[in-house]
């Protein structure tokens, strides 16, 4: 067989792309006709910026779902003779060709960089999610009480803050580190949050009417323990929910260097929120402090911390990059971006193509990230 | 600087403004004319969102990204604006044509200092040299009466107090000599009795230098006191325009006419003679209706008549200038009595239900929090407050900024701790109990109708769900469905469908957004109801509709009210006792009559005289304040008053510098706390003297 020329590459990658393309036209063409009726996310449709970034992030997040459909071959499939072979080479059995070529152990980029998406898209939003989870449970108290609390808080945030994030990391997957358990019992505090934060939120709102609170509250505290213990101490007792060693340490430390910065932002917001008077209208009738931050404070923050949510994503995932460069965490032979990149590094001058697939993924990721959190703030002042 | 010419100084003629937004266009203003002469000061009155505010922005050609002129001119001295280009517009701005806005802060630059901002003003304009415009900026400062001018223009603008700013912003628009002052509600944001003196100081600076000015103000008795002519504004629109006299006293346009009928004037009493409400709300710009936009909400509307056409602005004939919008001014007879006016019993004040005995409560502020440094200062927020409430009463607190009302009003909820003396409620102590420790039944029991209606609700959670919060926390009702129709019944009592428990709090007016929150502080069967400055920022037109709603569920419920406000013509109008503060202190406590007659503590004097009144037939002596309120970290020694009192001198030696005054009481529960002898207390003249028709 024939070498691909580039417009058959670029025709053949648009077409296995096909799952994608019609789950955006779908999103759009219905977020577009009803986005008078869909708050603020539907004001974005109205900012090129916006509607751009979004576009971005969706093609991302689709091609992670559609993975399978989309990646031609197994992402650790070695096919004899496609070591380092140019974008558009056929395979030597003639069954195919590797679209985007093949890296140094012979295995397809294509398919590398598209199962690659799975694994930012599933590691980047969660952790960030449990980030935000910290940052609010923390923040609220700290801007609403004020006093010595706060200075406590804030100091600690500014102490992570302050620490190198490199040099952190290397500590937190040290194997001496590791040994003592440090990531672990870190990992148990931190995953403690999201079940602390969903009791208080549902108990402050719901202890006047008990018999829902506690069905509510049961809930939440059974399925969150049966998570937290899966995934924080990997002893699920049904072996379902489980996470690798590995990638649940980079994971807290992603939560851990992210959660101090979500902190200070929900404290400013809680700061300049709790002086007005719906927050004093619910004092007055004696409402419970967790209440006015969690229900009263909280829902009129959001604004800011969705579009902090975007951006923080973004970070995450050039963290999550950052990490995988330097081999950390992730297991070695993983496909995601920023490992790839770092594999295809050493070549880099002969065959670019390895890491620069990977690098123009994460790099659009980011970018459309980015332009949608604009597009949110930008609309969300406009009226 | 102003070139010499004798045409009218501003010629608006049918003016359109539109804005345009991702949906439609959103006219603002449509067919407005106006025309300002030489040294006149044209008012512009109206309730928000008529288009006053836009007018001068229209005029300052500053409509931002989505405003546009969409037809008609507008010519100062002969140009047309419009057709102005960007760099000619810059010439006019700040030195032909100024603007003074509502936030003084906002206007100053925070980082610069005063001196220079002024002397920036001349010599951008005139390219004057820095001594000559520092001479002058000392001049102006001179001229707006700010003391020590030297140290002023060296200051900061944060080292000036609210008063102090815009006293600054008028010197700063005075310093090229405008031709044309644009005032936007620039006394909104400042107390009553620094109001005053900016109003005597505006009036006394467009005689002085012979400046025409626009006047924008919501409030009739400001424009009444500054201006020559007004010009009455409702939705987009001009009604009515003329002098002041034939405004005020032969109005020839129905939504004038309510609009005085709406406002507390003396005379007016909550029992014998109710104020009148205008029905119905004030049309969204894209909701306007067919002809007349005042139609639906007008008495004397005439179906296939006023909504048939366009209605045009018609001379009155006979008055100087004098048009109004409506096509029926002259069939109307404008003299006629109200129709069924309801008047209603007086309520007959129960037994005390709240007693105060000396109650303090200072504040500890600390120089530097995280290192504990510096040395600890006390604010004495509220010093020896005793008085009593007594059921179905209204007590209004009256005092400006800083005077302790809202400490107080924070004591009695338990937000804070008394520092001492004590509180009964129904003779139980509540000083010592903060809310977490207060009874369900106390909490319900006192509760508060806020100020600021578009802070009062959660923008994020719908009205109906507000309102079932509050009977939760109150253990009202035993079932969801129960405190649902609980909540629909409360709707019922303020007057609002009960479609609105789904809306949002930001499809709701500013009015009936306070009805919620009367609704939701009356949802556990409130006894005692503290009204912090309820409808102080509220349209006047609506004002009347709220307070009369709060005086019907009083009645109805036997409800004490303590209502906080600085606006006297309210407090009048609605009060049965009277308390006014003065930096912590209570200075005066009587009956309304006792309160609002002479003899009065010489605060309470001033005072009075501060408030303008809409009123032509009303005599005012004025008593301007000097100075401003003192910090409460740091109060003068002996009377508090006595930095800017004007009877001092009248006390023999220097008992007010040292020596605390006494309560004394006068008549029969009327008690001043003055260092004045009976004597002095008797040749007090009233201030506000009502003229013989």
């Amino acid at each position: 067989m024939e070498e691909l020329s580039w417009g058959s590459i670029i025709a053949r990658v648009f077409v296995q792309f096909w799952p994608v393309w019609i789950g955006m036209i779908v999103v759009f063409a219905v977020s577009i006709k009803f986005k008078r009726r869909l708050g603020l996310y539907g004001k974005m449709f109205d900012s090129t910026i916006g509607m751009v970034g979004f576009a971005i992030v969706l093609f991302w997040f689709f091609t992670a779902i559609f993975a399978n459909q989309i990646a031609m071959y197994d992402p650790l499939q070695i096919s004899s003779g496609m070591k380092n072979k140019v974008p558009g080479s056929p395979l030597a059995d003639g069954t195919g060709y590797y679209l985007l070529g093949g890296d140094s152990l012979s295995r397809d980029v294509f398919s590398r960089m598209v199962m690659g998406a799975r694994e930012v898209l599933i590691i980047a939003p969660a952790a960030t999610l449990f980030a935000f989870m910290v940052g609010i449970t923390l923040g609220l108290p700290a801007g609403y009480f004020g006093g010595k609390l706060d200075t406590f808080l804030s100091f600690l945030a500014n102490l992570v803050l302050a620490f190198p994030v490199i040099l952190l990391f290397y500590l937190l997957v040290t194997p001496e580190i590791v040994e003592t358990g440090i990531p672990k019992y870190l990992a148990a505090v931190l995953f403690l949050f999201p079940i602390i934060f969903l009791t208080i939120l549902l108990n402050s709102r719901f202890f006047v009417q008990p018999k829902k609170r506690n069905i509510y509250l049961a809930i939440t505290i059974v399925v969150g323990f049966w998570i937290y213990l899966g995934l924080a101490w990997n002893a699920d007792p049904l072996n379902i929910i489980s996470m690798q060693p590995n990638i649940l340490i980079v994971f807290v430390s992603v939560v851990f260097v992210n959660s101090p910065t979500v902190f200070r932002i929900v404290r400013g917001l809680t700061l300049d929120i709790k002086t007005r008077d719906y927050v004093a209208a619910g004092q007055t009738r004696g409402e419970g402090p967790w209440y006015i931050m969690l229900w009263e404070i909280l829902p009129n923050a959001r604004g800011p911390l969705i579009v902090d949510f975007c951006l923080r994503i973004g970070y995450t995932t050039i963290l999550l990059g950052t990490l995988g460069f330097f081999g950390l965490g992730v297991s070695p032979d993983s496909p995601d971006w920023g490992s790839t990149i770092n594999e295809g590094r050493r070549l880099l001058s002969i065959y670019p193509h390895p890491a620069l697939v990977p690098a123009i993924a994460l790099m659009s990721l980011v970018l459309g990230l980015n332009l949608l959190a604009d597009g949110l703030r930008e609309e969300s002042l406009r009226d | 600087m102003s070139t010499p010419y004798d045409g009218p100084i501003l010629e608006i003629s049918n003016l359109s403004i539109s804005f345009f937004t991702r949906l439609r266009e959103i006219p603002a203003v449509m067919d407005f004319s106006c025309t300002v002469m030489p040294g006149e000061a044209m008012g512009l009155v109206g309730e928000s969102g008529c288009g006053k505010s836009t007018v001068a922005l229209g005029v300052m050609q500053d409509l931002g990204v989505n405003g546009r002129v969409v037809g008609g001119t507008i010519k100062f001295k002969g140009r047309d604006l419009n057709t102005m280009s960007q760099e000619e517009l810059r010439k006019i701005r700040g030195s032909e044509i100024a603007m003074i806005y509502q936030e003084p802060m906002a206007s100053l630059n925070p980082a610069m200092k005063i001196g220079k901002q002024l002397m920036e003003v001349p010599m951008i304009h005139e390219g004057t040299s820095e001594s000559e415009a520092y001479k002058l900026a000392l001049q102006v400062v001179t001229d707006v009466k700010l003391p020590d001018p030297d140290r002023i223009l060296k200051a900061y603008p944060h080292q000036l107090s609210g008063g102090q700013q815009q006293r600054i912003v008028i010197a700063m628009a005075l310093m090229s000599k405008p031709s044309l002052l644009i005032l936007d509600e620039p006394t909104t944001a400042l107390d009553v009795t620094v109001e005053a003196g900016i109003v005597e100081l505006v009036k006394d600076l467009g005689k002085k230098y012979g400046t025409s000015m626009l006047f924008i103000s919501h409030n009739l008795g400001l424009i009444l006191e500054t201006c020559d002519r007004l010009c009455v504004m409702y939705s987009g629109e001009a009604v009515e325009t003329g002098s002041i006299h034939d405004v005020f006293d032969v109005m020839q346009h129905p939504y004038t006419q309510a609009l005085f009928r709406s406002i507390p004037l003396p005379g007016a009493d909550k029992n014998a003679s109710p104020l009148v409400a205008i029905p119905g709300n004030f049309p969204l710009p894209h909701e306007r209706p067919p002809g007349c936009n005042f139609g639906p909400r007008c008495d004397y509307f005439e179906k296939g008549r006023c909504d048939a056409q366009e209605i045009p602005m018609l001379s009155v004939p006979g008055n100087d200038r004098h048009q109004t919008r409506c096509i029926k001014f002259q069939e109307i007879d404008w003299h006629a009595p109200l129709k069924a006016k309801k008047t209603f019993e007086k309520a007959k004040p129960g037994k005390v239900v709240l007693k105060m005995e000396n109650l303090k409560k200072y504040y500890e502020v600390s120089g530097g929090s995280m290192f504990g440094g510096g040395d600890a200062k006390v604010v004495k927020a509220n010093e020896t407050l005793s008085f009593e409430a007594r059921e179905s009463e209204t007590l209004a607190i009256v005092g400006e900024s800083g005077c302790g009302k809202s400490t107080f009003a924070k004591v009695l909820m338990g937000l804070e701790t008394a520092t001492s003396g004590k509180i009964l409620l129904y003779g139980q102590d509540i000083q010592d109990t903060p809310i977490e420790q207060r009874s369900t039944e106390t909490v319900s029991g006192v509760q508060m109708v806020f100020q600021n209606p578009f802070d009062t609700l959660n923008p994020s959670s719908t009205v109906g769900r507000q309102i079932i919060r509050a009977l939760e926390i109150f253990g009202e009702g035993n079932s969801d469905a129960e405190r649902k129709e609980r909540m629909l019944e409360l709707l019922d009592l303020v007057k609002l469908p009960r479609e609105f428990a789904d809306r949002m709090p930001r499809q709701l007016s500013g009015g009936q957004k306070q009805r919620v929150g009367i609704a939701r502080a009356f949802s556990g069967g409130a006894k005692i109801v503290i009204a912090d400055e309820p409808v102080s920022a509220l349209d006047v037109s609506v004002q009347a509709a709220v307070t009369d709603l709060l005086m019907e569920i009083q009645r109805k419920n036997k409800t004490t009210l303590l209502f906080i406000s600085h606006d006297l013509s309210i407090v009048r109008y609605l009060a049965d006792r009277v308390m006014v503060m003065y930096l912590g202190h209570v200075v005066e406590l009587g009956t309304t009559d006792q309160v609002f007659s002479p003899p009065y503590h010489p605060y309470t004097e001033a005072l009075l005289s501060a408030v303008p009144i809409a009123d032509t037939r009303v005599k005012k002596k004025r008593i301007v304040l000097e100075g401003d309120i003192p910090s409460a970290m740091n109060p003068p020694p002996g009377c508090p008053f006595q930095t800017r009192c004007r009877w001092k001198s009248q006390v023999p030696g220097d008992l007010c510098e040292t020596v605390m005054p006494p309560m004394v009481t006068l008549d029969s529960g009327h008690q001043v706390k003055c260092h004045l002898s009976a004597e002095q207390f008797a040749s007090m003249e009233p201030v506000i003297e009502i003229a013989a028709e």
